[in-house]
């Protein structure tokens, strides 16, 4: 009965003797659930072991430690218990396994005492206390202090609440669809999750389009409005609740074949410095050309495009001795050597200069006018903005869900946020913490209530 | 051409065939071998050169000549191969990992891609074993002539070489495969090396728990081979007696009552004692007489000693004459005197003769130290290689299942 008592108060609060550490213990608990409450979270999570690790580093903000830090706890309970079933007394039979688990319990107690350090400095913030605080909150004896001051004291208030993701995402949703084209990109995204220890996050939701041949779009959003996401997402790379057809065909159904119609340039160069660039592009060409064509066609492909991107002067040179701009050059033509009928170039402008730029983005325009889909993000628009035909924004709404908040050309977008500059636009969706004007929920239900009527 | 085709999206044929997995196997191993020179691949090889030329100086006077240094030398050898693998390819995963990325959405294999590893690594490994034996006979290390599956033995020292070197070189790529980057890759190395040389099993003695992790180091069944390979069972164990040599100086005293002497010498139990005892005292003249001939003195004494024997107590054992003498008054009223006996350990191995101490010595503890995993046999050797190679495979087979999840990472 003593061993189920105390394997119970070791899982539940983090004690193994029923002495005045438990006593403080539940008082512990009394003030996080409290805090919890104060903070938008259910206040019943303060006693469910290993869970309210994971919604106080929610309240404090600090998501991305809470996977770390609940494991580190779930493990230390798991050895805990199992040092209580022990015989502690048969030293000598039970050494080895005490020593193996006190070298366990020993990493695993410094790993969590990082992790807590940070949920608690940012819990500190949240609350906009001092962080003197931290030092009673380290300490298991004098953890209950603040706990119970913090949750009960009136002038103890969090600056922010852990918002309820499911309401709000109610309150924004939006119902559409586009109509499937012949010839085009069609995108009909419901939405794209991804599952997070306790909690599953929406990336993405509710993103309809039909993109014409022949236009070379540009993809506007905030850092984290799920940018990358989206064209990932597209070409079927990181699947989605969504139907992409390309051409009447299913991206998604069809991958295998479809990734070589697909064209994706990376935001940074992923080539091997130490190689040449002539093999660089022959290797590119084996891998993405058929195999039908043979060797002295993909040469003659390999020039061709060496050519059309002016490196035919460097053709000899080792990858990590060419420029900035030579390197997206060749970036882009590796992809572009399978004549791919969907372009996709992540940032390919950064660290490029003004003219150097240009003639990239010019260079784009072309192979657009040559039938293509060319879909390009770049977080300085307004330079080469009259190359383009459409313009995509997505911003992020207060449930944190990249959305789309406008698909159109040029001119109606500037009418639609009644901006002239496109990077003004980003400004306007992006949220007030980012430096933006926070209007991203707006715009997102402005455009589905002009696009579908809802 | 197909390019062309291409032109009308509309008419585009989707039934277009890609270079398969062998195919792309020849792409990526004539890259890798086309930028052996450019990336620092090629330094692995004076590296080897190095590691090769200093642990060969260090065990070149021991190495198959007597069973310690056979051990000690085999364990020096299976490091310097597994330091060789697991540097050649720690890091060439880890440091190309965007590229990898990228070339897999654009429709590499992966499984291509670690086989050109496995071929372009195994090139290296069989460049490092090469340089390795040459230069470790180059020092000094002298190989045995014959070997047991091929007529030389250098031949079969070379194989074991290569497939532990090529075990561990598979080893640290599927670690390559685990790290984000080269820092993550580098610093979980040490862990795996400092595990394979506690946990080989052959120069530590581990507790029995950990026993069974030695079956999963490669530097195991390397150690083993190598061991096996080197005759370790048939080789003189000198330990013992070089200590003993090293105290041939060191005094010892010896202090014994005549109480101890006579009991000693009363115990039959003891074998030695129960047949000094059956000795007759009239023989034991004899021998005198024998051994005395040698100088005139001794012989005048041993004279005068036999006349006494013979006439008085000839007839009786050692034994009984001992018994006389334990039982006797007088002496029973001395058994508590001590005596001390001072000699050096140098005189002592002297007296009881240093050849057959030396031969008594190296035999016993030959057999306690015999150990069957060392046995000179072509099974043992097929074995240790066999584990070898299901080293390889398994690592090689982990890479690429580690590796087909690289579309999860992070961005």
């Amino acid at each position: 009965m003593n061993n189920i008592l105390r394997v119970f108060t070791t899982i539940f609060f983090d004690v193994s003797d029923l002495n005045v550490s438990l006593l403080l213990s539940v008082l512990q608990l009394i003030g996080l659930w409290r805090i919890f409450q104060k903070c938008g979270v259910k206040g019943w999570w303060a006693f469910v072991p290993v869970g309210r690790c994971y919604q106080l580093a929610r309240c404090a903000g600090r998501e991305a430690e809470a996977p770390a830090y609940c494991l580190t706890q779930l493990v230390s309970i798991i050895f805990s218990v199992y040092l209580l079933f022990v015989n502690i007394t048969d030293v000598e039979d039970n050494s080895t396994k005490l020593l193996i688990i006190s070298v366990i319990l020993i990493s695993l107690a410094i790993a969590f005492v990082i992790y807590q350090v940070r949920v608690i400095l940012g819990l500190i913030e949240v609350f906009g206390v001092k962080k003197r605080w931290a030092f009673l909150w380290m300490i298991n004896e004098t953890a209950w202090l603040p706990a119970l001051i913090w949750g009960f004291g009136k002038q103890y208030q969090p600056g922010w609440q852990v918002q309820d993701i499911k309401a709000e995402m109610e309150r924004l949703a939006t119902h559409g669809s586009a109509t499937a084209m012949d010839e085009g990109l069609t995108i009909n995204l419901k939405d794209r999750t991804v599952r997070e220890f306790f909690q599953k996050k929406t990336l993405l939701r509710d993103i309809h389009m039909a993109i014409p041949q022949g236009h070379m779009v540009l993809l506007l959003g905030g850092s984290g409005a799920g940018k990358t996401t989206y064209l990932n997402a597209i070409n079927g790379y990181e699947k989605a609740n969504a139907e992409v057809l390309l051409n009447n065909t299913n991206m998604y159904t069809e991958y295998k074949k479809m990734q070589y119609e697909v064209g994706f340039v990376p935001q940074s160069e992923m080539m091997r410095g130490k190689d040449t660039v002539l093999n660089t592009l022959l290797d590119a060409s084996k891998l993405r050309l058929p195999m039908d064509v043979s060797p002295s066609q993909r040469r003659k492909r390999v020039d061709e495009v060496m050519e059309i991107f002016g490196l035919l002067p460097v053709k000899n040179n080792l990858v990590e001795k060419l420029s900035g701009g030579q390197k997206k050059r060749l970036s882009i033509s590796m992809e572009f050597l399978s004549n791919p009928s969907l372009f996709i170039l992540d940032e390919p402008d950064s660290g490029l200069d003004g003219v150097m730029a240009r003639e990239l983005f010019t260079q784009l325009r072309k192979i657009a006018d040559t039938g293509k889909i060319v879909i390009v993000i770049t977080h300085t628009p307004d330079r080469v903005i009259d190359l383009f035909d459409d313009v995509i924004v997505l911003a992020k709404d207060s449930a944190r869900t990249g959305r789309l908040a406008f698909y159109g050309s040029i001119e109606e977008a500037r009418k639609f946020f009644g901006r002239e500059k496109m990077e003004e636009i980003v400004k306007s969706v992006n949220r007030k913490e980012e430096g933006g004007d926070g209007l991203a929920d707006e715009f997102v239900m402005k455009y589905a209530e002009v696009q579908y009527g809802c | 051409m197909a390019v062309e085709r291409n032109e009308n999206n509309t008419n585009r044929k989707l039934t277009i065939r890609h270079r398969g997995r062998i195919e792309q196997i020849g792409i990526y191993l004539g890259k890798m071998l086309r930028m052996f020179v450019y990336q620092s691949d090629w330094k692995v090889v004076p590296m080897a050169v190095l590691i090769a030329g200093l642990v060969g100086m260090v065990i070149r006077s021991r190495l198959f000549i007597n069973r310690e240094g056979t051990l000690t030398g085999a364990f020096c050898m299976v490091m310097v191969c597994i330091w060789n693998g697991s540097f050649n390819s720690i890091q060439v995963i880890c440091r190309e990992r965007d590229v990898i990325k990228r070339e897999h959405r654009s429709g590499m294999h992966i499984s291509s891609y670690i086989v050109s590893h496995m071929i372009y690594q195994a090139l290296l490994c069989l460049i490092q074993t090469g340089v390795t034996l040459y230069v470790t006979r180059l020092v000094g290390v002298q190989y045995p002539e014959n070997g047991l599956l091929t007529p030389w033995m250098i031949v079969d020292f070379g194989i074991s070489m290569f497939l532990i070197t090529y075990a561990s070189d598979m080893m640290s790529l599927w670690i390559s495969t685990l790290s984000r980057n080269t820092t993550t890759a580098m610093t979980i190395m040490p862990f795996v090396l400092i595990f394979q040389l506690v946990f080989s099993g052959g120069m530590l003695t581990l507790p029995e728990w950990s026993a069974p992790l030695t079956n999963f180091t490669i530097s195991n069944p390397a150690l083993k081979v190598l061991a096996t390979q080197g005759d370790y069972n048939n080789q003189p164990v000198v330990t013992l007696w070089n200590q003993l040599n090293k105290m041939v100086d060191k005094e010892v005293n010896v202090t014994v009552s005549l109480g101890n002497v006579l009991d000693l010498l009363e115990n039959e139990d003891i074998a030695a004692i129960a047949d000094l005892r059956s000795v007759k005292v009239s023989d034991l003249a004899g021998q005198m007489d024998t051994e005395a001939s040698e100088s005139s003195t001794a012989a005048l004494q041993a004279d005068l000693a036999k006349t006494m024997l013979e006439s008085k107590i000839g007839s009786l054992t050692l034994g009984e004459l001992i018994d006389m003498i334990a039982t006797d008054e007088k002496v029973q009223a001395e058994r508590d005197m001590s005596y001390t006996y001072s000699s050096t350990v140098g005189d002592l191995l002297h007296m009881a003769g240093e050849d057959r101490v030396k031969e008594i010595l190296q035999n016993e503890v030959k057999d306690v130290s015999y150990n069957a995993d060392y046995d000179y046999t072509i099974e043992n050797i097929l074995y240790y290689w066999f584990r070898l190679i299901v080293f390889s495979l398994a690592f090689a087979a982990l890479a690429v299942i580690t590796l087909e999840f690289i579309d999860k990472d992070k961005r």
